[in-house]
């Protein structure tokens, strides 16, 4: 799984494909206070940034990659 | 080259010249129905062809050709010139695209963008019918696709770039690079396409920078689709143009690029401080600049910029100033409104800079005339040089021959300038100039004209116009990739390329490599090639007679020299020939998939069919020559051999049988074999059918082996089936499939071994044109005997020979051999002729499974001949195959061994 649930935190690894989005989704629809831990994540599908970008969890670690980060950056921090 | 891509290219090439046939059809009866549909059928299939190949360009506007068809089909869209036009322009780029895959192997990137500018015109007809909203649509797509050099008007966002990748971008431009904005929306769908924008976009070469957006706003987090692309990803790129097409290639229409100019990113952020406070600073700067004290100027930004905090919009500014300043010296015109931007705190608006900073310069009427038209830069520098270059072939000294000649082809070339600019009011001024040039035989009216029309750019020929690119490259909008310089040469179909990709009636067209040839003219060259192999054969006798009648050695020596040469060229050619007439077997393999199937259907029985080796080749003659008796190998198999599959299952084997069909080579014969794993043949039950239908007697029917047994399924008449079903058992079967395989000269064997399962090998010549045998003499006559049924050449002792009781045999390598004399086989009444040691010559032939020896009085060599069988009344003379010619011109009998033992 590219995405470990634990309590309230997602922890994003390696690259996340496109069919991690529904669980994602669901899973953000049912917490409240949501974290996304995105730090070891190399690449994830749009489908799954576009849940990121809708139910705006917070961001507990930001990629380590620096080109995934800066994208990231545009479309998550504001 | 694959194989199927030479086969695709050779079909796209006559659908081509078919769809522009039906279209020239069309326009004298618009109203045919049956036309249109071949028309959309041709379009449609060509579609479908392309599909399977990675040539999106071609795909994207067949795709688009074949919706319009439908659309004219179907009544929804009328028949018009300009839709012919639009389509023969579909399908000449098409044909453009086919010579580049046949020259290259594949389409280069830079036609995607005509390829999506293509389509859209087509799916503009259309639109035109369905809605005058679709029109807006579609005009505004192709306004993004042809790039119009200037944006849709809507500045770039280039404020969102961090200032650090600005500048770090600002750099690379001035080593050169060329900066592209980029905005690609991916398709909604495109989730389900297994597409990853995302991947997409992080991977565009050149990346500078991205942003992700959304394209609406998101609706609540319970309704969201996620597998619904809604973002737009933004991109800053330093990699060239074409790398950014090629990258982009599938998805053009989703893509749109925008030159950035380098100085367009200047553009300073921050924190306002308390809004604008720096007049002093831009007084004294100024007072600086206008005294042309730039070391002054950097100095006392320095300082400003050490006091200042390097959040404030100030000292972005100034960071920017020291760049411009360390990168662009020479533009003072920049720092000027750079630095009075600080008075305002508001962005430069470097756009007006551009037009009125350096309007004498020729790189900004470029600018300018790359605004207006709708070219793209390189396009505007490509007009320039050819407009210059024409110019230059005016002002040449007169020539009188070649005046008019000229005259008309500057003419030519501008009207075609013209046209690619889309400037075509121009054209009938040019026009009149044209001919009163013609008229006068001068060419002052036309290079008056040319100055009226492009008098912008400076007087003077091409040197000015290599100056022009260069001013392009670096200072302005869009640098021009290709050198100005190597522009003039091909212009003039350059123009006309960009135009209408430069297929018209009136070029010539690249012709395809492959033929298509009537075989009888294949046949011809056969049996010239035949004739020639024979004749040939003549040259050995020449030297014998050479050495022996008239006693000259040496010419003798010379004539086999150049017999050799002679032999090895028409062997080639020989060789050659059998090429273009090799067909590979799954031309008569691609039946069976669906024979075995419907069969198997109808007998209620499960068959697999598994084909191998169907690229075997043979000459065509033979392939065809196969089909009928596979077929009839096939259905036999499939009635006779294969159980039901309750039988199948109780016996222990799979329910679904299976039946291979392979084809090999072995040397120059092509092997097929057909194997089943049916029932099998019963040797008894063969046998006492082949009793009870006289076909043996008794006495044969004891001494027969199983295997022997077996192959009477070959016998005439033969059937073990007692009803007689519509696919096999009328007793014909396998003996037509004898009787036509030997006819090529081909050998069928058979084994089977019951409850496993059958086998049948087909083994044919790869080619029939010529024959191989091997001379014999006997009484004082030649015969030839096929070298395919000859085994081995032997002398052998009289004294070895036994009679056993009437016939004679000899022991050859331990096992008994009978001898037969060839003179008594054909009536001759002379006996063997036995040589100086007395032995006698035996030719040992293949009779079967069994060897048999012929007593001939001599051997001579083997030679080629060409095999012409016995007709009229000597078809009846069985003892014969055929006769030949020989090279001494004497005729040649050539024996059918099979029939006179």
């Amino acid at each position: 799984m590219a995405i470990a649930y634990k309590k309230s935190l997602a922890t994003f690894s390696d690259v996340v494909s496109v069919e991690e989005a529904e669980a994602l989704l669901e899973w953000l629809q049912k917490k409240t206070t949501a974290r996304v831990d995105l730090a070891a994540c190399t690449h994830l599908h749009p489908a799954n940034l576009q849940v990121l970008m809708v139910a705006k969890p917070a961001i507990s670690a930001w990629p380590n990659d620096a080109g995934l980060a800066a994208w990231l950056a545009t479309a998550l921090k504001n | 080259m694959s194989p199927l891509l030479e086969q695709f290219l050779s079909e796209a090439r006559d659908f081509l010249q078919g769809i522009g046939e039906k279209l020239m059809e069309l326009e004298d009866a618009p109203a045919d129905v049956e036309l249109m549909t071949s028309l959309f059928r041709m379009v449609h299939t060509l579609k479908g062809n392309s599909g399977l190949f990675e040539f999106p360009e071609m795909t994207r506007v067949l795709h688009a050709g074949e919706d319009l068809m439908d659309a004219v089909r179907q009544g929804r869209v009328d028949y018009s010139k300009e839709l012919a036009d639009r389509l023969l322009d579909a399908m000449d780029f098409v044909g453009m695209l086919c010579d580049e895959i046949e020259a290259k192997g594949g389409i280069g990137a830079t036609h995607a963008a005509d390829s999506a500018r293509l389509a859209e015109s087509l799916r503009q007809l259309i639109a035109t019918v369905e809605g005058a909203a679709a029109v807006a649509v579609a005009v505004a797509l192709i306004k993004t696709v042809a790039d119009v050099a200037a944006a849709d008007g809507r500045p770039l966002p280039l404020a969102d770039i961090p200032e650090d990748v600005r500048m770090n971008a600002y750099r690379q431009a001035c080593d050169g690079a060329v900066l592209h904005w980029l905005d690609y929306a991916p398709a909604e769908e495109c989730f389900f396409q297994g597409d990853d924008p995302f991947f997409q976009a992080r991977g565009t070469p050149g990346l500078l920078w991205g942003s992700i957006s959304a394209r609406q706003p998101w609706p609540p987090l319970a309704a969201l689709d996620a597998y619904r692309c809604a973002l737009d990803f933004h991109l800053l790129s330093a990699a060239p143009r074409a790398e950014l097409d090629e990258y982009y290639r599938y998805m053009p229409d989703q893509v749109r690029m925008v030159p950035v100019s380098p100085l367009a990113l200047a553009l300073p952020a921050g924190d306002p401080n308390g809004g604008p406070v720096y007049e002093d600073f831009v007084v004294d700067a100024m007072k600086l600049l206008d005294a042309g004290h730039i070391e002054g100027l950097g100095r006392s930004v320095h300082t400003l910029l050490e006091l200042s905090s390097p959040y404030l919009w100030l000292s972005s500014a100034l960071r920017w100033l020291l760049l411009l300043m360390e990168l662009a010296p020479e533009d003072r015109k920049a720092f000027g409104t750079l630095i009075e931007s600080l008075r305002h705190l508001k962005a430069p608006q470097w756009a007006d800079h551009e037009l009125d900073g350096t309007a004498n310069t020729a790189a900004s009427t470029i600018a300018v005339t790359a605004q207006e038209s709708p070219l793209t830069p390189e396009e505007a520098a490509a007009l320039q040089a050819l407009v210059a270059v024409q110019r230059e072939i005016l002002n040449l000294p007169v020539a009188a021959s070649w005046q008019m000649g000229r005259i008309k082809g500057v003419a030519a070339a501008l009207s075609g300038c013209l046209k690619a600019s889309g400037d075509l009011a121009a054209v009938p001024g040019l026009e009149a100039a044209t001919a009163t040039a013609l008229e006068e035989a001068a060419t002052a009216p036309l290079l008056l004209w040319l100055e009226g029309k492009f008098e912008q750019q400076p007087k003077s020929a091409v040197a000015e116009t290599t100056a022009v690119a260069t001013a392009l490259a670096t200072g302005h909008e869009v640098a021009s990739e290709r050198p100005a310089a190597a522009l003039p040469v091909g212009a003039e179909t350059e123009g006309d390329t960009k135009l209408g990709f430069g297929r018209r009636a009136e070029d010539v067209a690249a012709g395809p490599k492959s033929l298509k040839v009537d075989q009888t003219k294949i046949d011809r060259l056969m049996n010239l090639i035949g004739e020639m192999v024979v004749s040939k054969n003549a040259l050995p006798y020449l030297a014998g007679r050479a050495e022996t009648v008239f006693g000259v050695r040496d010419l003798a020596r010379e004539i086999k020299s150049q017999y050799a040469v002679i032999n090895r060229i028409a062997e080639e050619m020989q060789d050659a020939i059998m090429q273009v007439r090799m067909m590979p077997v799954s031309f008569v393999f691609q039946r069976f998939p669906r024979l075995v199937r419907d069969i198997s259907r109808k007998l209620g029985k499960e068959v697999n069919l598994v084909l191998e080796g169907e690229d075997t080749e043979a000459d065509k003659n033979i392939i065809e020559s196969l089909g009928d008796p596979l077929v009839h190998i096939v259905r036999n198999s499939l009635d006779h051999g294969f159980e039901l599959p309750a039988v199948r299952l109780a016996a222990g084997k799979p329910a679904a049988g299976t039946l291979t069909i392979r084809a090999s080579q072995e040397s120059d014969r092509v092997v097929i074999e057909i194997r089943d794993d049916g029932k099998g043949i019963d040797p008894m039950t063969i046998k006492r059918k082949a009793y009870e239908k006289g076909l043996i007697d008794e006495a044969a029917l004891e001494r027969m082996s199983d295997q022997e047994a077996v192959n009477l399924v070959f016998a005439s008449g033969f059937s073990t089936m007692e009803v007689v079903s519509d696919l096999s058992g009328r007793g014909v079967g396998m003996d037509v499939v004898r009787t036509a395989v030997e006819k090529v000269n081909g050998i069928v064997t058979l084994d089977s071994e019951k409850g496993k399962g059958t086998r049948l090998r087909l083994s044919l010549p790869l080619s029939m044109a010529v024959t191989n045998v091997m001379i014999v003499e006997s009484d004082g006559q030649i015969f030839g005997v096929p070298m395919d049924s000859v085994v081995e050449t032997v002398r052998v002792p009289k004294s070895a020979i036994r009679t056993i009781k009437k016939s004679l045999a000899t022991v050859l390598r331990g096992r008994i051999v009978p001898l037969k004399s060839i003179n008594t086989l054909l009536g001759l009444a002379t006996a063997p002729k036995a040589n100086a040691n007395d032995e006698l010559a035996v030719l040992v032939v293949r009779l079967g499974d069994e060897s048999v020896g012929l007593l001939v009085d001599d051997f001579r060599e083997t030679t080629d001949i060409i095999l012409k069988p016995m007709t009229g009344v000597l078809a009846r003379l069985v003892a014969y195959s055929g006769s030949a010619l020989m090279g001494d011109g004497s005729v040649l009998m050539v024996l059918n061994v099979k029939e006179i033992l």
